[in-house]
């Protein structure tokens, strides 16, 4: 399975406070990842120094190497916007622009230079389909996307992701605070997307990560603990930290 | 942490353990008639084993409460998931020594019939096994475990040889024939005794390794 993403001895540091520590992992193109560990274990962190959004946090400082396509993405020479187009993130609450369904699903296009009404209208559906929201809103789209139920509103994030065609689909605990039904949607969702796109996802819910992830990384105080199958690593676990952790044991 | 979920799998396993020592009972019991011919000791066996059936049931309704309730995963859910097929193999036990004790019994009221040695031989051998498995299980004893499923060749063995003899024997005293069909019938009987103590060793494995 060839990897798409793969962090090499990656360290980094909040100030002083090492927050991940010498993490080697190779991620599967195509495939659902998950990043599963208590609080503070570094994995929202890690998920985070895969498309730059650490940069924006003062006294940061990363070693060692992530590439995305072979490319060193720490490199002076990456234009992060780009790197940012290529992998997009969902956040944990959902966060719609106050602006127009539309607007919202068009603006990134618009921010990379695409004018025509008729190229927008195309990627406003193909990606509001993308995200399994088409049928709920076409009747709507220039209403306000404020208006939505929790659930539709992290749809739209997710199509406005997917509406600058990312390669990569990062999702920071991205159903935590919808209801199940919403949460089920997602899911459904995320099993379809995973034909077209790479998705690295951070969950507290085990039974989430068992559900949709083909693979599981287990972080605990800042160190890639365990990397496996999902299914081999919620069988039987090769760590007892892991086995400790997923069975409730402690975390 | 997961203290309530803990005192769950501690009582799931307690009540396992006790219908295991009821399927031990039965089989040493049933051992003990078939060698003395005796017809309390085989009305004993039988009644053992009627309260298998219903503990068969409420392990498998703890198995499914817990399951629902616990979402279990790792070692947990290789110890509900073995404890669910286990009980079925205990129970399985039960009916076949229950068997076992109704052929002896009728053997009894015949009078003078006189069980094949290695029948009792293989009997014991079964209910070794059955002992062995229920400590691998219980103990988490791998080694144990594989100990028993290597023994499964030699009960098999004793039974194609029992059942070569008997069938010599229908040949040449046609009289009894009755009696050596009885005797094939009861060393089958005990020869998946011993299939179910190689599959509580399997399970026994499982819960460990996880391997099926």
């Amino acid at each position: 399975m060839e990897s798409i993403l793969t962090a090499k001895d990656l360290d980094l540091f909040y100030g002083q406070t090492q927050a991940l520590k010498h993490v080697n992992i190779e991620i599967p193109e195509r495939r659902v990842t998950a990043l599963i560990g208590p609080s503070g274990c570094g994995k929202s962190t890690f998920l985070k120094t895969l498309d730059r959004m650490n940069d924006l946090v003062p006294g940061v400082t990363i070693q060692g190497s992530v590439r995305y396509r072979g490319l060193e993405i720490y490199s002076s020479d990456v234009d992060v916007t780009w790197l940012r187009k290529q992998i997009g993130m969902v956040f944990q609450k959902p966060n719609p622009f106050p602006m127009s369904i539309y607007d919202n699903i068009a603006y990134g296009p618009r921010t990379h230079g695409i004018r025509s009404k008729a190229k927008l209208d195309e990627i406003v559906e193909k990606s509001l389909r993308g995200a399994a929201i088409w049928d709920e809103v076409k009747d709507r789209l220039r209403k306000s996307a404020m208006g939505l139920s929790g659930g539709q509103q992290q749809r739209i994030c997710i199509a406005r992701a997917l509406a600058v065609e990312p390669d990569v689909l990062l999702m920071d605990e991205a159903t935590s605070a919808l209801d199940p039904i919403s949460t089920a949607k997602i899911e459904d969702l995320i099993a379809d997307l995973k034909n077209d796109y790479t998705i690295v996802i951070v969950t507290h819910n085990m039974q989430q990560a068992t559900r949709i992830s083909d693979k599981c990384a287990f972080f605990l105080l800042g160190e890639l603990i365990e990397y496996g199958d999902t299914e081999q690593m919620f069988s039987v676990p090769k760590d007892q930290r892991t086995e400790d952790y997923i069975t409730g044991r402690f975390g | 942490m997961r203290k309530t979920f803990d005192a769950e799998l501690l009582e799931l396993n307690e009540s396992l353990t006790v219908m295991a020592r009821v399927a031990q009972d039965a089989i040493d019991v049933v051992t003990e008639s078939l060698s003395s011919g005796d017809e309390s000791t085989a009305k004993a066996a039988i009644d053992m084993t009627s309260s298998m059936d219903q503990m068969e049931r409420d392990i498998e309704n703890r198995c499914l409460q817990l399951l629902l309730r616990q979402q279990p995963v790792a070692r947990d859910l290789r110890a509900i998931s073995a404890a669910m097929k286990m009980v079925t193999d205990l129970q399985r036990i039960g009916d076949q020594c229950a068997n076992i004790a109704e052929i002896s019994l009728l053997l009894s009221k015949q009078g003078n019939v006189k069980v094949p040695q290695d029948i009792g031989v293989m009997s014991c051998k079964a209910g070794l096994m059955l002992r062995q498995a229920i400590g691998a299980y219980t103990g988490r004893d791998v080694e144990t475990a594989h100990a028993v499923v290597n023994l499964d060749d030699e009960v098999d063995e004793l039974f194609r040889q029992i059942k070569g003899e008997l069938i010599e024997e229908v040949a040449e005293n046609k009289d009894e024939a009755d009696s050596s069909i009885d005797f094939i019938i009861i060393a089958k009987y005990l020869e998946r005794v011993a299939d179910h103590a190689v599959n509580i060793a399997q399970w026994a494995i499982f819960c460990v390794t996880g391997e099926l």
